[in-house]
Parts: C-alpha cells; sequence; structure tokens
C-alpha cells in the first residue's frame, strides 16, 4: 500500500524495461537448466585452450607461451594437454579431463562479438545485451529469453544472479533474483520478533513484485536448509565454487531455477600473469576444478543441464612487456552439458601468423557469440524466439548441441 | 590457545576501536547531533528530495537549517564547505594515524620485515574514517562529492600495494581536488603511485608498453568510451607514459618518472604529433583530455546523473558542461549549475548501498564507530574501494534493485541494536514527540525517516498487522521503525 508514500509515487516507470511484455509469448516445456558463466576482464583464451600446433604462437609468448604437449625440455605437469593434436589444455585446467573425455565438453574457439572498442565496460555491455551496438534493446539476452518463453513457472527462483546484484544479461521484464548465498538469505533475530518483522514487511512490500518474491524466496530456502547440504564432491573454496554449490542445491531441490548467472572476476591480466604458475593459472584452475565438481556432483542430471562460459573479449596474441597481455579481440567458449557434441574444439581457426591477425594483433572472431548462445536457447531451452533475443542479427548454426 | 603477534596487534587495533567509541561517547553524541528540542516538521517531497541529494540523508538539524535559508542558500553554504566548522569530525578522526602518512610511513607499518606490522591497519582505518566522515562530517556535499570521485576515479585496494598506497591517493588527489578543479584532479591521479599501481602503469616500459592505464585514463577518467580516441591513441598515450612509475628502494610508494624505461621516440596522441621530452610528453596529453569537450561533456552527464536523474536532463548536461569548458574544469562552478538547474528537474533514484544505511544512521542519530557497517556494506555489495574494476561502483538505479534481503537485515539488526559499537537515538529522539497515541508516534517515525507522514489508511494497516502479528505498543513501534527503513519508499532518495 505504500504506493501512495510521497517519495514512492514519483517513481518514473521503468524506462530501462523493454517493451517484451507485449510480444506475445511461446509456450513451451522447460526444457535445460542454463548455467551461465561469465569471466570477466577479458580472459587471455590463447592460454587456456592453446593453440601448440601453430609455431606463431610460441614467437608471439616467448616467456607466456604454454609449452607443447610434447615438449621433453619441460616437466609433464607444466606442458598443454592435448585436446585434438592442435589445440590442448592448459594444465592448470586438467580437473576438465573428465568431462572432455566423456564427451559432455565442447570448445568453441575464436569466438567473440564485433565490438572493436576493447572497453571491458562497453564490450560486457554490448554482449550482456546481445546487441551490436548502443541502439538495440536495453535488456538483457537472458531477460528476453525469459520473456518471450512462457514455461508456466511463476517461481521467483525461475532466474538467479549468483552475487550481490543480478547481471545485465538477466535484465528484462521478468523478475529475477540476486542470490549472494543461500545461508545469509534470512533475517536474524528471535522468532517472536520476526514474526512481527515479516508481517510488517509483508505489508510495506504489498503490491510490490520484488519485495513479495523476496519473501518469498526467503520462505522457500527457509525449508530447504541450506546449512546441512551435502554434496559428495568437493567445489573449489571460493566465490565461485559457492555459486555453483548453490546452483547444484537448488536445481536438486526443483524450486523452479531455469536459469543461473555466475560471474567470474580478475582476468584483467594485463601484468605478471604467470604462464604455468601464478595469478593467470589459478583463476584457470578455480574455474576449470569448480566445472568439474558440478559435473560431478550434476551426472544424474546432466541430461537437463547446459552450461556455458563466456568473456567480453580475448586479448592481444603477444605477450607485454609487463609478462602479462593487453586487451585483445577473438576469445573462446565452453559449453558443458548432456547433449553437447563434445570431444571437439568447434569453430574455423583464423590462425596467428602474419596477415591473419587483426587490428593491433588479436585473434579474429570467426564464430560470433549469438550463434552459440541462440543454438542453446533453441536446441535446449526450447525457444523458438530467437529473433526477438537477438533482433538485428541473423544466426547461424554451430552444432555444438545434439538437438 | 595460541596467539600468533599478528592476531595479538589486530585484537590491539579492535580494542583502540572500541574504545575510540566509549571515550568519545560524548563527541558521538554531539556529532549525531544535539537532539532536537522541538518536533521536527514534514517536508515538501521537492525540499526532502533535494536534502536528499545534498546529504548523505539529512539529520534533523540539516532540515532544520534548510527550512530556515532555503534552498539556494543550502547550497552555497555547503559549496563555500571550508567555511564550515568540522572540528569535532576531526576529533573523531584523530586516532586513524594512518589518514595523516606518506607512502613510506604507511608501508613500514604494512611490512611484515618491521616490527609492529599490521597489513590491515591502513585499509581498515580508511574505510572506517570514511564511513565516518560521511556519517558524521558537517560538509555532507563535499563528503557526497568525494565519494563521486572515488567511484570516478576508482581504486581496487586489494590489489597490489593499493591496500596503503590508496591512503594516499585519498587524501592528496580525491580530497585535496574534490570541490578544486578537474585538471588538478586528472594531474594529481595520474602521478598517483596507487593509481599507476591499480592499472598497471609501474610496469609500462619501452621494449612493450603497457596499455592499462593510458586506455583507462581515456576511456574511464576524461574523453569516455566514444569520445573520440582510437586503438592507435591508446597505443601512442601508452609510449608516452612508459616510464611513468612508483618509488620501489629507499624511500618506498612515491611516483618516479624512469627516463630508462621511457620510449623516445616521436609520438602522436589524438592527431598531435608529441616530441620526445620525457615525462613532460604525458602530461601535454593531460592537458589537452582535460579540456576537451568530450570530456566536459562525460563529466557534467556523470555528476548530472548522481545528483539529478539516472537519465540525466540534456539540457542541465549542456550547460554544465559549457560551464566546465568555460571555467576550465572548476568543479564548484559546475556543481552549482547542476544542483540549481537540476534539483527541480530530479527524479527518484535507487539508494545505493553506503547511501541507504548511511541515510538510516543519519536519520536515527545513529552513535557508530562504523566497523560493524562496514560488514553490512560488504554484504550489500559497495563496501568502501573494494570495487575491482576502474568503472567504480554504478550509479544507475537498476544496478542496485536486486536483492533487498540484505537491506532488511541491515533495517531489522540496527533498530533492535543488535550492531557492534553502534546504537540508535530513535527513543531519545520521539521524546520530543507529543506522545498521545501510537498512531501519532508513527507519523512521526515516518516523517523522520521518509520526509512526511504515511496516509493514514497505510499508517493504521500497518499497525494493525504487526499488532496482529502479537506485538506489544512498544514492539510495534520499533518493528514499524525497522520496516519503514526496509521499505521500499526508504530504498530511493
Amino acid at each position: 500500500m505504500l504506493q501512495t508514500l510521497p517519495v514512492l509515487h514519483q517513481i518514473p516507470n521503468k524506462s530501462w524495461m523493454p517493451r517484451l511484455a507485449f510480444v506475445p509469448r511461446n509456450s513451451a516445456p522447460r526444457g535445460d537448466t542454463l548455467v551461465v558463466i561469465f569471466l570477466r576482464g577479458a580472459a587471455d583464451v590463447l592460454n587456456m585452450v592453446v593453440p601448440h600446433g601453430e609455431d606463431a604462437y610460441y614467437r608471439l609468448r616467448p616467456s607466456l607461451g604454454v609449452p607443447r604437449p610434447d615438449d621433453s625440455k619441460r616437466k609433464k605437469e607444466e606442458r598443454a594437454l592435448d585436446l585434438d593434436g592442435f589445440f590442448g589444455f592448459h594444465p592448470s585446467m586438467s580437473a576438465l579431463t573428465d568431462a572432455w573425455i566423456s564427451q559432455q565438453l565442447a570448445i568453441i574457439h575464436a569466438c567473440g562479438a564485433p565490438d572493436e572498442s576493447r572497453s571491458h565496460f562497453k564490450a560486457m555491455e554490448l554482449m550482456e545485451r546481445g546487441v551490436d551496438d548502443e541502439r538495440g534493446p536495453a535488456s538483457g539476452w537472458i531477460g528476453r529469453h525469459l520473456a518471450t518463453l512462457d514455461t508456466g513457472n511463476s517461481s521467483p527462483l525461475r532466474a538467479v544472479g549468483m552475487g550481490t546484484r543480478p547481471q545485465r544479461s538477466l535484465s528484462g521484464s521478468v523478475p529475477v533474483s540476486a542470490l549472494r548465498s543461500i545461508t545469509d538469505f534470512h533475517l536474524g533475530g528471535d522468532a517472536r520478533a520476526l514474526q512481527q518483522m515479516r508481517a510488517a514487511l509483508s505489508t510495506v512490500y504489498e503490491g510490490d513484485v520484488m519485495g513479495q518474491d523476496t519473501l518469498s524466496i526467503m520462505d522457500t530456502l527457509q525449508q530447504l536448509d541450506p546449512v546441512n547440504y551435502q554434496s559428495k564432491v568437493a567445489y573449489p573454496d571460493s566465490e565461485f565454487g559457492l555459486a555453483l554449490k548453490q546452483t547444484a542445491m537448488l536445481i536438486k531441490a526443483e524450486v523452479g531455477l531455469e536459469v543461473s548467472a555466475i560471474d567470474v572476476g580478475g582476468w584483467d591480466t594485463h601484468f605478471a600473469q604467470g604462464s604455468v604458475n601464478g595469478q593467470m593459472p589459478n583463476l584457470m584452475k578455480d574455474l576449470a576444478d569448480g566445472m568439474a565438481a558440478f559435473h560431478a556432483d550434476m551426472q544424474e542430471y546432466m541430461s537437463q543441464l547446459t552450461i556455458v562460459t563466456m568473456s567480453e573479449f580475448g586479448r592481444r596474441a603477444s605477450e607485454n612487456g609487463s609478462l602479462g597481455t593487453d586487451h585483445g579481440h577473438g576469445s573462446m567458449m565452453m559449453v558443458m552439458g548432456g547433449h553437447v557434441d563434445g570431444d571437439k574444439v568447434h569453430g574455423q581457426w583464423p590462425g596467428l601468423g602474419e596477415g591473419q591477425l587483426v587490428g593491433p594483433g588479436d585473434l579474429a572472431v570467426t564464430t560470433d557469440y549469438r550463434d552459440v548462445l541462440s543454438e542453446i536457447l533453441t536446441k535446449r531451452l526450447n525457444n523458438p524466439a530467437i529473433d526477438s533475443i537477438f533482433s538485428n542479427y541473423q544466426t547461424k548454426p554451430v552444432n555444438v548441441l545434439s538437438g | 590457545m595460541t596467539l600468533s603477534r599478528r592476531d595479538f596487534l589486530k585484537l590491539g587495533a579492535l580494542v583502540t576501536a572500541s574504545a575510540v567509541l566509549s571515550s568519545c561517547a560524548p563527541v558521538y553524541r554531539r556529532l549525531a547531533g544535539d537532539l532536537p528540542t522541538v518536533p521536527w516538521a514534514p517536508l515538501t517531497a521537492s525540499d526532502f528530495l533535494a536534502l536528499n541529494r545534498l546529504t548523505f540523508g539529512p539529520r534533523v538539524e540539516e532540515r532544520a537549517r534548510f527550512t530556515e535559508i532555503g534552498l539556494q542558500n543550502y547550497i552555497e553554504e555547503q559549496l563555500a564547505f571550508d567555511s564550515i566548522n568540522d572540528f569535532d569530525c576531526e576529533l573523531l578522526l584523530n586516532p586513524f594515524k594512518t589518514l595523516n602518512m606518506d607512502a613510506n610511513e604507511l608501508e613500514g607499518i604494512s611490512n611484515q620485515l618491521f616490527d609492529g606490522y599490521d597489513r590491515d591497519k591502513a585499509p581498515n582505518e580508511l574505510r572506517q574514517a570514511t564511513l565516518i566522515r560521511q556519517l558524521y562530517s558537517k560538509r555532507q556535499l563535499y563528503e557526497v562529492i568525494v565519494e563521486f570521485w572515488s567511484d570516478h576515479f576508482n581504486i581496487f585496494m586489494e590489489k597490489g600495494n593499493c591496500f596503503y598506497l590508496k591512503t594516499v591517493d585519498d587524501r592528496e588527489v580525491i580530497r585535496k581536488h574534490a570541490m578544486g578543479n578537474f585538471r588538478d584532479l586528472v594531474w594529481a591521479s595520474a602521478h598517483s603511485p596507487a593509481m599507476l599501481t591499480y592499472l598497471d602503469n609501474q610496469a609500462n616500459e619501452k621494449s612493450h608498453p603497457n596499455e592499462n592505464y593510458a586506455r583507462e585514463l581515456m576511456e574511464l577518467h576524461t574523453l569516455s568510451v566514444n569520445g573520440g580516441y582510437s586503438q592507435q591513441d591508446v597505443m601512442e598515450l601508452a609510449r608516452c607514459l612508459t616510464g611513468w612509475t612508483v618509488k620501489e628502494h629507499f624511500w618506498l610508494g612515491d611516483f618516479a618518472f624512469k627516463e630508462e624505461l621511457h620510449d623516445q621516440g616521436v609520438k602522436n596522441v589524438l592527431g598531435r604529433t608529441i616530441q620526445p621530452s620525457g615525462q613532460s610528453e604525458a602530461e601535454q596529453v593531460i592537458e589537452q583530455l582535460v579540456t576537451h569537450p568530450s570530456t566536459a561533456h562525460f563529466i557534467a552527464t556523470k555528476l548530472t546523473r548522481r545528483f539529478i536523474a539516472d537519465e540525466p536532463p540534456q539540457q542541465v548536461v549542456e550547460k554544465a558542461a559549457q560551464t566546465f569548458l568555460d571555467t576550465n574544469g572548476d568543479i564548484q562552478s559546475v556543481l552549482r549549475v547542476i544542483l540549481l538547474d537540476g534539483l527541480p528537474l530530479a527524479q527518484p533514484k535507487y539508494k545505493r548501498p553506503a547511501n541507504f544505511a548511511l541515510s538510516a544512521l543519519r536519520a536515527l542519530n545513529a552513535e557508530t564507530d562504523g566497523a560493524a557497517i562496514n560488514e553490512h556494506l560488504l554484504r550489500m555489495g559497495q563496501s568502501y574501494f573494494n570495487h575491482p574494476t576502474p568503472d567504480g561502483y554504478p550509479d544507475h538505479s537498476e544496478a542496485w534493485q536486486g536483492n533487498l534481503m540484505p537491506r532488511w537485515q541491515f533495517a531489522f539488526e540496527l533498530i533492535r541494536n543488535e550492531m557492534k559499537n553502534t546504537k540508535h537515538n530513535l527513543n531519545a529522539l520521539l521524546d520530543v514527540v507529543p506522545t498521545d497515541s501510537l498512531q501519532a508516534d508513527v507519523d512521526a517515525v515516518a516523517s523522520l525517516l521518509l520526509g512526511a507522514p504515511l496516509e493514514r489508511f497505510t499508517r493504521d494497516e500497518l499497525i494493525d498487522s504487526v499488532s496482529k502479528a502479537g506485538a506489544t505498543p512498544e514492539e510495534t513501534l520499533q518493528i514499524i521503525a525497522a520496516s519503514l527503513i526496509a521499505s521500499p519508499a526508504f530504498q530511493w532518495r
């Protein structure tokens, strides 16, 4: 009832909200749960999935380059793990080997967005909105997916941004929740005061979707008993590990989770990023260990799960003088799940030689990130409305997923 | 249980912090505002909104002053921040010795090679001091603009040596020039060891330039992403900045220019040829950047967004940008335009977490040493100097609307006085209100927190729902105060 308050009544129409509420929604049964992992800061994908078959790579990265799988001068644990004779995982990503061998993990190399600003903030914004430039819709691509597909699911936990606030990609006309920690999601205090506070909150948030959602999530999660959640696998002791563990818990609890968005920061490695050991290898290890733990924990659910990783752009092919890498262009995506055409590096490799690099010396983009996402949305999440999600973009098949 | 030396020192710091609160209790109480002798009057929506933009949430005494002298005079009074006596707040900051240390001293107390080191002292004191200033300083507009520049020239204190260098940056860059001239601000920031470290310029050498700082200097600090520079300009400016670094031997943590690491070639930035001249090459570019029309427009837009509306009214932005150009970046002049022309056009903005917490504490004349509040800010997503990327904490309402629970937790804990070393003064404030009914009390609390009483129907419904949950009248008032802080209306400023 507080809409009549002197301050509140002036709140403008939420101008960022897209007009998609008026677009007829497709209805379809719920498909996979989608987990979107965003590597913030432009990950150096050339050191994650190493083109060890390319001589130019080692010329451009005399210090940072990850040794070839057959480089007998280096210890085995320091060499790239061969994937297909040309590409190899960085050794700190070895935890992903199981998912790779079981054909539930695929890589799309040299993919990314057309934007060439090399600005983190612009590139992230455009990518999360799924648009070419500022003129496109202000909502996010996941937000538009939720808005165009009626799965008959009214759960306040339909889409969750793991963290203190929902990612830009989630914004749109369907309410989404931010969840930093399930165990923190309750009001303290004694039962009596709590009951009074709940009554008051429910009154002041009458008619407010987000407030009512928060109250019902509070009630739902209270029944989950998150403190005593046991998993048979050990997740990394990191924010990322926690986010994945909580995603697993929500999926198992069947509270209606359709999309979980997770951020992993720290990939802006201009300085001393480390070749085999160090800052960036630590990040890769956290990423790979986390994904591997999730893969193991969710084995029974893999046929209804798709996990995708992305980053706003890649980094310069050559290392800089401070043993780091500056902003580049082409990037890489990983897709994990039960219906992936796995054990394969997809996409067209543009090469790192003279005349093959673009701009100031960057990996070219041969697959648009939206091609990968649209395939997931159509084949695994049952959403045919790709034209509304990635408007003004004609998607092309990547065939990274079986139907 | 063995207590390491480090733990012992940490414990020492905690004891000092709580001693600060108890020994200075009268100061906190005075700072929390002399408790009023007459009840506060409701404000018009526009006056309440203006006060919310000029302060971190108005105290009763500020409401009275505003009502007495009017918007225009209030703005002038706050712009002339130097003439506002802030002795009480300074007294409170007295125990935080690191605030006035130079980089070398700070390094000394943080470096484990020396006796008595404490890695967490400098960052903890800076965070605590920031909260105390925002909460208790009478120079509210100044603190608001300090917060703005701290975002604009964001430095993540967890990166490298920034954990102690930021203290110097806060004092010598941000606070020194916050109300001064934009050119001086950028100049100081470019020579700031904390900034050079944060954006990797300490590793920018001629053999292979590091582009990080050069890019953000143009993208985030001056021209803005579409302000008319190219990738080539980034690379050329990075060459100009080669050798700009931080002293590492004998005297640590000061700015240094190392000729031997500098690229001696001719450069071309933004269409201008820069002849080899060492340190002054990048300085010439800075002079060009700070007077560029794109910079004027970008700064005017961001300031208008902070004070007026998420979608800044274009006529205000244009006038502010013109003033920026006419006055060579005089921040006070630009602010005056934005506030006088802009406040009548202001739109509700969702409070950022620090603003939310501070406005509740200030409305309730709370006494606190700030340590427990910082914990809450971390949970709400805005711990001071803790934003990892150089764009600073976002300023759009949308960015903050996702997570209500930590705000509710804050409201609930605050009213129940469950935060360490923190106590609100709601009861003492209500002592001056004629207490003939619970309804009158609720009206007074709503007026305190939201500027005006609730609609009668809403108020009665609220009282009814809490009573039905089994609360006594006293509990009812307490719970209602908490729920008003947690309410949608209080989230907007």
